[in-house]
């Protein structure tokens, strides 16, 4: 166990992990109106409507992806009954396609904001790391799966990368696991530091939006009131009046 | 209050938990302060009432908010006055481009350190070094031809340093103490225009170099936007109705002037006037932004609009004057104008041509003044007779200065002038007249009805003015022998047919429009209105133009009518609190005469334009006349000075501080006037190559001189700066002048020294020496006012001056304590300073010169007498250790004296109230005890105390003395509503206040009237300050003969070549096409103000651009946006081409003021950048322009003088390529 080794695997993890969670409370506290997707929409429509439909739908299905193969122990696969080909195939097959689907759709979204005038005018420095670094990722990861895993590389990270990182989120890394990350494929390897270093800057950029995901709409009235007061305040006054 | 929880804590706490209201209604748990972010976008902590100094000069009041420090931005104020019931209202005033002010103040323009350019900053450091003493230091940089030239050529190459006030201020103190030492102070020269935005700032600088003995240049004229037809008219500046007044009109006809996007505030009132029934017919080259508003438009050929003036007189005389008589016309143009007055007829050679004003001396009235009083035919008493009101009667000071028709000193009593001879006529003789055609000058003749008199012992024929004018206009009326001349004579001047040829307008649309406008008059009495702008007054013959457009207001008494007459708004030059304002700006509180010079006469020399003239006096003078007086118009320039017309600073070419020595005052004078007369002394004028008479210092404050009134830019350039230039012509190989020193060689960078006070970079800062920031118009104290309407606003400061800016005031003020410190050493004896003034209008100096004639010395013919046909000499003493004390008190000269336009009257009372108003200043050693001005606010409550618009005891007086003067008796009643009245700065701070009725105007504010022009006089019989008294169509002064200019007539603009021979004209490419190049007022922008600020930027294209016709586009195969080259003798420019088919045939327009600052690409033809606005111009100045001593064409400063027109250019147009714009940016 090299200091390399401990470094990417137990020290950048919970530093990212740090800057990523009081990251996202600063970024929220201070900085209320720019937690935006910061939409380009208005200055360019056609190619986002493309890339962008094309690249969020792909990066749900990856985002449930990662969860189902590396949140989820196998152990839970097999109780299920769900076999290491099965698992393989939907990893493969549907894991690809997405995976495709967000490079594709990454891709026309990288090129929109390299090549459109307006939007280029209109970018920042944490838009292109974000797109660059978000891109990277993505790409190590795809390669992974289309150049590995799908042409039969052994290395199973629901047995190596899955518990490791679940380790890491219990708080009980061990050394175990380490070594087994440090023997991982270096694609692996890749993949995954680099993640955590897209989950460093991740507060500081436009990405906070997967967080302001308005699904409220869907259950909201048409009509919402406020109170000039917040209204837990209003009931309080009100319980005080009947007494 | 209690710190709020973060957005986090308060999300997480609420999360989710929403009442549910009803089926559609819920209440969230959320707070609601999110929205405060939109209600604080409005909120502020303060509102400040000032307005802009810019020079639309249309002084809007803005509220001007603040909010933690910031100036936010600014909303109109809409407090004004109300009009009245049945009328518009003025607010709110102010336009989009005003709106926009507040990006300046923290913009990248904004100048906020002293700046010096390091290239002199180290020439002077070493000489500082070398020398220890800075006046020596200073001496040292000057003398020394090698580092002059190294820091001259630097100008407008960037390389400014920031430095200190202090630095600055003893650099710039050296050089004025170098200069005064050496050359003179009138060697040092200030420029500052239209005192009416910013009075206080414009009195700063003027007060110091006044103080010191500097030169104010003017601007008025040098701007082309002075008319000089109505010096020539009336013996008045500029006068003209406020903009409601247009409302009061019933036919409005605008000519040249673009209402709605140069008067954008005041527009209103013209589109509402249409609402109760006035017709507005628009006369305009290409399809502008009026002419939608209009009912009918004369689209005439750029310059040709004295043909339709002329053609529109032709019809009026001939339909209400010659055809039938009208009652209101004949009325009126007796009483009020000079066609009744007698000229006398010359034989010269085959020709009978009219020549001057029959007086009364001439045939033998034993009265005095008589060689000044003009005379009529009394139709009652069957004789002549000499009728009261001339300038001879003027001049008396015996009541008998008045309009009615009397002749006191005959002993006629009541006369009734004869309009014309025809009924009492001798014979009719034949008269001729010039007619100037583009391509030649020939001579008509036509019938006049005459009368003989006996002339020293010679019979000679006269006649009337009027039947001059009928004659001169062609129009037939049954004399004997008279030919019949119809509308559809294209062959006869002044037909409109005649016209067609030349405008362009079909004829019968200027008979039917000249036509409603005089039944208009008569139906209205009056309300026939003509408003008139520089589209029509920039060019070289504008007072012609002008002239024949004034014929139609006054042949059908529209003038000294509220809702009629001309209404001329070309840099508005209203300074309503007129005698306070000269009091402080000219230092009069301190009784010495301040040296105020001709803008234009001053460059034509200073950058060396007149050795490339291109014109030909020859070509421009009458037809009937053998020779002018001089081949070359620079020449005129020097009669000018020497007669005492003009003018003319530097004076001599001897230090004006080394002449005096210890003689008597009366020894000075006549030893200045020995050394001319053998030639040990000279003018300056006469030879404007030896650098004893460079100016040498040049102050630019609240200006952008070089970057936007530069007519000529290139030629300032090379010759005053001596930096890189855009110039293509060569001077003339060999001297055609007869008085002006030719040299070969031509001298560059004759300027020493060109500071520069402005908020923002402009072209001028970036060429001058120094550049020192000044205060916004939002960061000081200052008064503003307009003749749009009649208020006088405040400016406030509503942040203090930020960096290290200061208000033009403090700015001047810490100049003069410097130089005043540093005079103690250099100057401790006070200095004898030799004043040269020329004769001045609305004084005795007026009738020095009887005659109008040219009363030349130089040639032995006459005597040099100074004040009489030589310049009035004076001797002052100025010491110069006090200059500060002088800055920052209030001199006692005006307890005794104050006073405007030939009246004055005391302000004792007022002098003892402004100690209490303002104070007295505490720290001063010499003088004490009188009314501070340290600061501008007390300079603007003085201002406002000492004048009698905006003091009711200073008006009442004003009126009293124009009762003494004229022996009207109720004058007084003008105001006597308002007579304890006194308008101070709180007062027009809470709420504009309109101004008092008073005589140095000459419309009435009185009972809520719309101020118009001239109304005064008319009602109430006070005459017009010309030679006859009453308003002007013929002007006898010898010039005005030389160059056919006695009446109104057709003259064409100039003919002009885009290249002399012996140019350096660039090889011609296949697609060019010459084009006549005009520079009308732009939409966003007024000059290069607001032109820089972002919000104007970005609504049209950004940058430089020339607007051209599809169809001349098309030939050389330019498209919409393309860029090009454009370019003649004067320079290049480089812009990108709007191609609209609204721009007729054969035009181009280069919006006014488009500077180099922003988007300038280079030219290929001069390898450097592209050129301003006026690098194709330059000036050419006029002889009539030049007339002195004579009546009320006597010299005023920025009263009369040759304009800096520059309307008559042609420039060559080509398409740059792409790939051919080059930025010059590595």
């Amino acid at each position: 166990m090299t200091k390399l080794d401990i470094f990417l695997w137990i020290i950048l993890p919970y530093i990212s992990i740090t800057i990523f969670i009081l990251g996202h409370i600063y970024r929220y506290n201070t900085d209320q109106f720019g937690w935006t997707a910061k939409s380009s929409e208005f200055l360019e429509k056609k190619r986002l409507r493309f890339g962008s439909t094309v690249f969020h739908w792909g990066i749900i299905f990856v985002f449930f992806g990662h969860v189902a193969g590396l949140l989820i122990p196998k152990l839970w696969f097999d109780v299920l009954g769900i076999t290491d080909d099965m698992y393989h195939f939907g990893a493969i097959w549907f894991g690809g396609l997405a995976g495709l689907a967000v490079v594709i759709g990454g891709f026309f979204l990288f090129l929109r904001r390299v090549a459109v005038k307006r939007i280029v005018k209109n970018s920042s420095v944490s838009d292109y790391v974000a797109l660059i670094m978000l891109g990277i990722v993505v790409l190590v990861g795809f390669t992974n799966t289309a150049g590995y895993t799908a042409t039969g590389g052994d290395f199973d990270y629901r047995v190596t990368i899955g518990p490791w990182l679940r380790e890491i989120l219990t708080l009980q890394p061990s050394q175990g696991m380490v070594l087994a990350m440090a023997q991982a494929p270096i694609g692996f390897q890749l993949h995954v530091s680099l993640a955590f270093v897209l989950f460093a800057i991740w507060p500081f950029t436009r990405l906070v939006h997967v967080f302001s995901l308005p699904l409220k709409y869907l259950t909201r009235n048409y009509v919402v009131y406020r109170n000039q007061k917040p209204y837990h305040k209003a009931k309080v006054a009100q319980k005080k009046e009947i007494n | 209050m209690k710190q709020s929880t973060t957005p986090l804590w308060k999300r997480l706490s609420y999360f989710g938990k929403s009442e549910k209201l009803n089926d559609q209604y819920e209440r969230s748990p959320q707070d609601r302060n999110s929205e405060k972010v939109y209600r604080r976008r409005w909120q502020h902590d303060k509102v400040v009432r000032t307005t802009h100094g810019v020079n639309c000069t249309g002084s809007c009041s803005w509220k001007v908010h603040v909010k933690d420090g910031i100036i936010a931005w600014e909303t109109q104020q809409t407090d004004y006055p109300s009009t009245g019931p049945d009328m518009p209202e003025y607010e709110p005033r102010g336009c989009p481009r005003g709106a926009s002010f507040s990006w300046y103040t923290y913009s990248p323009h904004r100048i906020r350190y002293p700046y010096i350019r390091s290239a002199l900053l180290k020439i002077w450091s070493e000489a500082l070094a070398e020398q220890k003493d800075p006046v020596k230091a200073w001496k040292n940089i000057v003398e020394t031809p090698e580092k002059a030239k190294r820091y001259k050529a630097a100008r407008g190459k960037g390389g400014f340093v920031r430095t200190t006030w202090e630095e600055i201020n003893t650099l710039i103190s050296s050089s004025i103490i170098h200069t005064i030492q050496k050359e003179g102070p009138d060697r040092i020269f200030g420029f500052s225009p239209i005192p009416a935005m910013s009075m206080v700032s414009y009195s700063s600088g003027a007060r110091f170099l006044n103080l010191i003995g500097g030169s104010l240049l003017s601007f008025y004229d040098w701007y082309a936007d002075l008319p000089p037809a109505s010096p020539q008219v009336w013996g008045e500046q500029t006068d003209v109705p406020e903009s409601s007044d247009w409302y009061n009109s019933s036919y409005l006809l605008v000519w040249g002037s673009n209402l709605p996007q140069t008067r954008t505030p005041d527009s209103h009132f013209m589109v509402e006037s249409r609402y109760k029934g006035t017709k507005v017919v628009a006369v305009a080259p290409d399809y502008a932004e009026y002419v939608k508003f209009a009912d009918n438009w004369l689209p005439v050929q750029a310059g040709m609009d004295a043909a339709l003036g002329m053609a529109m007189t032709h019809v009026i005389l001939k339909e209400y004057y010659a055809d039938k008589e009208t009652p209101y016309f004949n009325d009126y143009v007796k009483k009020y104008t000079d066609l009744p007055f007698l000229i006398t007829l010359d034989q010269e050679g085959e020709h009978l041509r009219s020549g001057k004003f029959l007086r009364a001396e001439k045939i033998g009235m034993d009265i005095s003044n008589a060689e000044w009083k003009t005379v009529v035919f009394d139709e009652k008493s069957d004789g002549f007779a000499a009728p009261d009101g001339t300038i001879g009667h003027r001049w008396e000071d015996n009541k008998t200065w008045n309009l009615h028709m009397r002749d006191t000193d005959n002993q006629l009593g009541d006369i009734e002038p004869a309009l014309s001879l025809k009924n009492h006529s001798d014979e009719v003789a034949e008269v001729s007249f010039p007619e100037f055609m583009a391509s030649n000058r020939e001579v008509y003749k036509r019938k006049v009805p005459v009368k003989k008199v006996t002339i020293d012992g010679k019979e000679q024929l006269v006649t009337t003015v009027f039947d001059l004018l009928m004659a001169n206009c062609g129009v037939s009326r049954g004399l004997a022998g008279e030919e019949e001349i119809t509308y559809e004579d294209e062959n006869a001047p002044f037909t409109p047919a005649w016209q067609e040829k030349l405008s362009g307008v079909p004829a019968g649309d200027v008979a039917q429009i000249a036509r409603e406008f005089a039944q208009n008059a008569i139906d209205s009495n009056g309300r026939s209105m003509i408003i008139m702008g520089s589209g029509i007054n920039h060019w070289y013959h504008s007072d012609m133009i002008y002239r024949t457009i004034l014929n139609l207001v006054l042949l059908t008494g529209c003038e000294g009518v509220n809702g009629g007459g001309w209404a001329h708004y070309v840099g508005q030059e209203k300074v309503r609190p007129l005698e306070g304002f000269q009091t402080v700006a000219m230092a009069r509180d301190w009784g010495i005469p301040a040296r105020l010079h001709a803008g234009t006469s001053f460059f034509y020399f200073a950058t060396e334009q007149w050795r490339y003239d291109d014109q030909k006096v020859d070509n421009l003078i009458s037809p009937l006349t053998d020779k002018a007086t001089y081949q070359h118009f620079g020449d005129y320039s020097s009669l000018a000075a020497r007669l005492g017309w003009s003018p003319s600073y530097p004076q001599f070419d001897k230090n004006s501080t080394k002449i005096a020595g210890d003689k008597s005052n009366e020894e000075v004078v006549q030893s200045v006037v020995d050394q001319i007369k053998s030639g040990e002394m000279n003018f300056a004028v006469d030879d404007p190559g030896d650098p004893n008479n460079f100016p040498k210092l040049l102050f630019v404050w609240r200006a952008n001189l070089i970057g936007s009134s530069a007519k000529g830019h290139e030629y300032f350039l090379k010759h005053l700066l001596g930096t890189h230039d855009g110039t293509l012509s060569e001077q003339e190989a060999e001297k055609n002048t007869n008085e002006i020193k030719w040299i070969e060689e031509v001298p560059e960078g004759k300027l020493d020294l060109l500071i520069n006070y402005d908020f923002r970079m402009s072209g001028t800062g970036l060429y001058s020496d120094i550049v020192l920031p000044a205060a916004t118009w939002y960061e000081k104290h200052d008064l503003s006012s307009t003749d749009m309407h009649p208020f006088v606003h405040p400016f406030n400061p509503a942040i203090s001056t930020p960096w290290e800016s200061r208000s033009d005031w403090n700015a001047f003020k810490s100049l003069a304590k410097k130089f005043s410190e540093m005079a103690e050493t250099y100057f401790p004896e006070p200095v004898k300073d030799v004043i040269t003034s020329p004769l001045l209008h609305d004084s005795k100096d007026e009738i020095q010169q009887a005659y109008g004639t040219i009363p030349d010395w130089k040639y032995g013919k006459f005597e040099p007498v100074p004040g009489v046909n030589f310049p009035k000499i004076q001797v002052v003493e100025r010491d110069f250790p006090k200059v500060y004390e002088k800055f920052i008190s209030l001199g006692d000269k005006v307890k005794d004296q104050i006073g405007a336009k030939g009246i004055s009257w005391k302000a004792d009372e007022e002098y003892n109230l402004l100690k209490k108003l303002v104070g007295t200043n505490k720290r001063t050693s010499h003088i004490k005890g009188t009314p501070s001005l340290d600061t501008d606010r007390q300079a603007a409550e003085t201002i406002l105390t000492l004048s009698s618009t905006t003091n009711g005891s200073l008006a009442m007086k004003a009126w009293k003395a124009l009762e003494n003067k004229t022996g009207q008796s109720n004058l007084t009643d003008l105001v006597v509503e308002r007579s304890e009245e006194r308008l101070s700065f709180n007062d027009i701070t809470t709420q504009p206040r309109k101004v008092l009725s008073s005589p140095v105007f000459s419309g009435s504010e009185t009972g809520n009237r719309r101020y118009s022009n001239f109304t005064t006089n008319i009602e109430h019989m006070i005459p017009f300050r010309t030679l006859t008294g009453r308003q002007s169509f013929y002007l006898d002064h010898d010039i005005m003969l030389e160059f056919g200019e006695e009446l109104p007539t057709f003259k064409p603009p100039l003919q002009k070549l885009t290249f002399q021979s012996g140019d350096r004209k660039p090889e011609a490419v296949e697609n060019e096409i010459t084009l006549r190049y005009l520079t009308p007022h732009f939409k966003w922008s007024y000059h290069s103000t607001y032109g820089d600020t972002l919000p104007m930027l970005t609504l049209f294209r950004g940058g430089p651009h020339v607007w051209l016709n599809n169809h001349d586009a098309e030939s050389v195969h330019i498209k919409d946006n393309d860029w090009i080259e454009m370019y003649n003798r004067n320079g290049v420019v480089v812009a990108r081409a709007v191609v609209s088919h609204r721009i007729p045939s054969g035009i181009v327009y280069m919006y006014h003021v488009q500077d180099r600052l922003i988007n300038v690409p280079g030219s290929k033809i001069t390898k450097t950048r592209g050129g301003t606005f006026n690098s194709p111009t330059r000036i050419h100045i006029k002889p009539t322009h030049m007339i002195g001593g004579y009546a009320q064409l006597s010299y005023g400063f920025n009263y009369y003088g040759p304009t800096g027109n520059q309307r008559d250019e042609q420039v060559i147009i080509r398409k740059m390529e792409r790939e051919e714009v080059d930025w010059l940016e590595d």
